[in-house]
């Protein structure tokens, strides 16, 4: 199948003649590609994928993680010779599809197989001339009936199986295609939102990128969670507003895991949740509500909140704060339940711990991919290619006339079996 | 005990006696051992369905409803009784009893596995939220159906290298058997992949990431892209195939067990 004789009609393929093009479409360097790809992807399964590098140094001695580094083994799927692989394997593919595609047109002039082989390989038989409209009737409807030479005619019936292979080659470029057009204009990114916040942005998923800036403003207005009464959660929800930059909703919609929101090509996912605190501080008199690591500046010291312990000492829960006097780092209890260890002047402000409430946050999956629509259409296509090649068949039966008899003898491209049975019923009886 | 597991218990024991009467078979040779062995197959499948079915109707009165496809017991027992129906949908196209015989021990592995180790959780488990869609459905559906045809793929490998006689087929018989079974599952596993992809996209919003599981599907199913394209290039046969048929199937083990047991990733809730 790979040196493939250049045909008189369809223009034929002059490029082949030439090594290079030669070496590009065989399916030798397919199936070379192919065992490196998925040599790598084996590598790639077994070496953990973007970790730090403390974390390869307590796996593998220092030489390892040397030559893990150089080969970019610790991101094997975006490292530069995977994309070389995966790019050589697409030009094989695309000049092969092509070469496939032109060979199919441009057999029109088809010949007439050696129909007695046939015949002594069961696919056949030879009866007098005048059962000619019977096998004819026989034959059926569904085959197409052409005329090839003054002696002979062809029955054809599924003569878009051959097309199979070409619809699951094309298929497997739509996928790449759209895998690399959602690589380079894609992102993913990561946004978690107390009830009541909104965010414009969100931490992109790609390390070393900077932060995904939507264009708009998304908001959660409420988040909900049920448990099943094992305790795991059931069903986890946001509802999200989309809002422009005068604060007008452009979209409201509640996601589910499994059903996402989308606003312009950005997917909102529901793919996390989780609990944190908010501490409502009185500091010199004005009320801040914070959370976790979030610094009150509005005091003459600024301060945060470090540590969050749910019982401290039997006391009751309580938070430990931390400020800078002058260049020394200093620390701080505050027990929400105890009156003298509720309010501490520090550095001459007076703060004061009124509460401390656990509130959910919603962790969303933001992201876009274009190249999603043809990723789709590869998978149907590449679905529709393989029921075509494997489970339809191209059939041609030949009826040949000799003096006083007739051959009929025929070629399958699937189930010969089958075919072979169907020849059988069709010469059943005839003398 | 409860009645699924009671009849799921009954499905094992009948997997056994299959598997004897196939010895009985091959000791004796009597054609009514055979249609027998034939009838029991049916009788199987019905139980092990009815296990399953049960299974499905207390997980409603449990109050967390769902298809018995959520769990890794409940995979093992679906690969079983997958294998035994893809048995029936082949009998048309002479199966050897020697092929029902390997395929009937493997279910029976499965199933003993299944209910005997104490690694696996054997309760009706409430659904996380990411597995409630219906994609879950047709994607396991799809990637055991496929699973189960590589078995026979491996089976066919497997008996390649036995003299051909009274028990072990022809080796063009094999090599058929093979390839037939390889178009099955490469369209099956396809079809699993794409709509796990699918279904990753609703739920990850993002329909491939290089998880494990992922990853090894993809291996295999290049295993036997390559199995399928090495036959037209120097027309690959006989013994290579039946090589790559084994190692193709070691892939597959590879990506339903292994993963669970040495890497980690999105799909680990299936341990
Ligand atoms: C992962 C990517 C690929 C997939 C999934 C794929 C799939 C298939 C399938 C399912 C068949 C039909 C096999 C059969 O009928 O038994 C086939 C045939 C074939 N493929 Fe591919 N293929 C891929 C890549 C390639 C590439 C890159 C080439 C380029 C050389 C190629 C060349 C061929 C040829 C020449 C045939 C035989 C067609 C015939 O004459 O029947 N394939 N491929």
């Amino acid at each position: 199948m790979t040196v493939i004789k250049s045909s008189k009609k369809g223009g034929g393929p002059v490029f082949r003649g030439i090594p290079a093009f030669r070496f590009l479409t065989s399916v030798r360097l397919t199936i070379t590609t192919l065992s490196l790809i998925a040599a790598t992807s084996i590598v790639g399964s077994l070496v953990e994928q973007g970790a730090s590098e403390e974390e390869y140094l307590s796996h593998y001695s220092e030489r390892a993680y040397h030559f893990i580094k150089l080969f970019g083994l610790d991101d094997a799927y975006h490292s530069p010779w995977f994309y070389f692989l995966v790019v050589i394997f697409a030009i094989n593919l695309f000049l092969c599809t092509v070469h496939r595609l032109k060979r199919l047109s441009a057999a029109k002039g088809r010949q007439v197989p050696d129909l007695a082989a046939l015949v002594s390989s069961g696919a056949g038989f030879i009866t007098g001339s005048a059962n000619k409209s019977e096998v004819v009737r026989r034959i059926g409807p569904a085959y197409k009936r052409e005329r090839v030479t003054e002696t002979t005619e062809v029955f054809e019936k599924g003569r878009f199986s051959r097309y199979g292979v070409i619809i699951i080659h094309t298929s497997v470029l739509m996928v790449l295609i759209g895998g690399l057009v959602g690589n380079i204009s894609g992102f993913k990114a990561y946004l978690a939102l107390r009830p009541g916040e909104g965010a414009s942005a969100a931490e992109s998923r790609t390390p070393g990128r900077s932060a995904v800036v939507f264009g708009f403003a998304v908001k959660c207005t409420d988040f909900r969670v049920s448990m099943y009464p094992s305790g795991q959660p059931k069903e986890y929800a946001s509802d999200i507003e989309i809002l422009d930059e005068k604060g007008n909703v452009l979209k409201r919609g509640r996601i589910r895991v499994n059903e996402p929101l989308s606003y312009k090509g950005i997917y909102f996912y529901q793919s996390s949740y989780g609990r944190s605190n908010v501490y409502t501080f009185k500091a010199d008199g004005r009320t801040v509500d914070i959370g976790d690591r979030e610094i009150v500046r509005d005091t003459k010291v600024p301060f945060m909140v470090v540590r969050y312990a749910e019982d401290v000492h039997n006391f009751g829960p309580g938070v430990m704060v931390a400020y800078m006097d002058g260049d020394e780092p200093k620390t701080l209890w505050f027990l929400k339940n105890v009156e003298k260890m509720r309010k501490h002047v520090v550095k001459g402000s007076r703060i004061v711990l009124e509460n401390i409430n656990g509130q959910y946050y919603t962790g969303l999956e933001v992201s876009r991919d274009p190249g999603v629509p043809a990723v789709l259409c590869g998978f149907v296509m590449m679905l529709i290619g393989l029921y075509t090649n494997f489970f339809t068949s191209y059939r041609r039966i030949y009826v040949a006339h000799g003096t006083d008899a007739i051959i009929v003898a025929g070629i399958a491209s699937r189930n010969k079996e089958g075919f072979i049975e169907d020849m059988k019923r069709i010469g059943e009886g005839l003398p | 005990m409860t009645t699924d597991h009671a009849l799921l218990g009954l499905a094992t024991i009948m997997y056994l006696g299959l598997f004897f009467v196939h010895i009985l078979y091959f000791t004796w040779q009597k054609k009514a051992l055979l249609s027998f062995a034939q009838y029991a197959l049916y009788g199987t499948v019905i139980v092990q369905a009815a296990g399953m079915a049960m299974r499905w109707a207390l997980s409603y009165r449990l109050g967390i409803g769902h298809v018995p496809l959520s769990n890794y017991y409940e995979s093992l027992i679906f690969f079983s009784w997958s294998i035994s129906v893809f048995m029936i949908c082949m009998r048309k196209r002479s199966l050897y009893p020697v092929i029902t015989f390997i395929a009937a021990g493997i279910s029976l592995l499965l199933m003993a596995y299944a209910s005997l180790s104490s690694g696996v959780e054997k309760g009706i488990q409430p659904l996380i939220p990411a597995l409630q869609s219906n994609w879950l459905h047709i994607h396991v559906i799809t990637c055991f159906l496929g699973y189960a045809a590589f078995v026979v793929s491996f089976i066919c490998g497997v008996l390649y290298f036995f003299r051909p006689g009274k028990i072990v087929p022809t080796r063009e018989s094999l090599e058929s058997i093979n390839y037939r079974s390889i178009i099955i599952g490469f369209s099956m596993l396809t079809s699993g992949i794409l709509t796990g992809a699918v279904w990753a996209h609703f739920a990850w919003g993002s329909y491939w990431s290089w998880d494990p599981k992922e990853t090894w599907s993809l291996i295999t199913w290049i295993i036997y892209a390559l199995v399928l394209h090495l036959r037209f290039t120097g027309g690959l046969k006989g013994r290579r195939i039946a090589i790559l048929s084994i190692a193709g199937f070691a892939s597959v083990i590879m990506t339903y067990f292994g993963v669970n047991f040495f890497l980690v990733g999105l799909h680990s809730y299936a341990t």
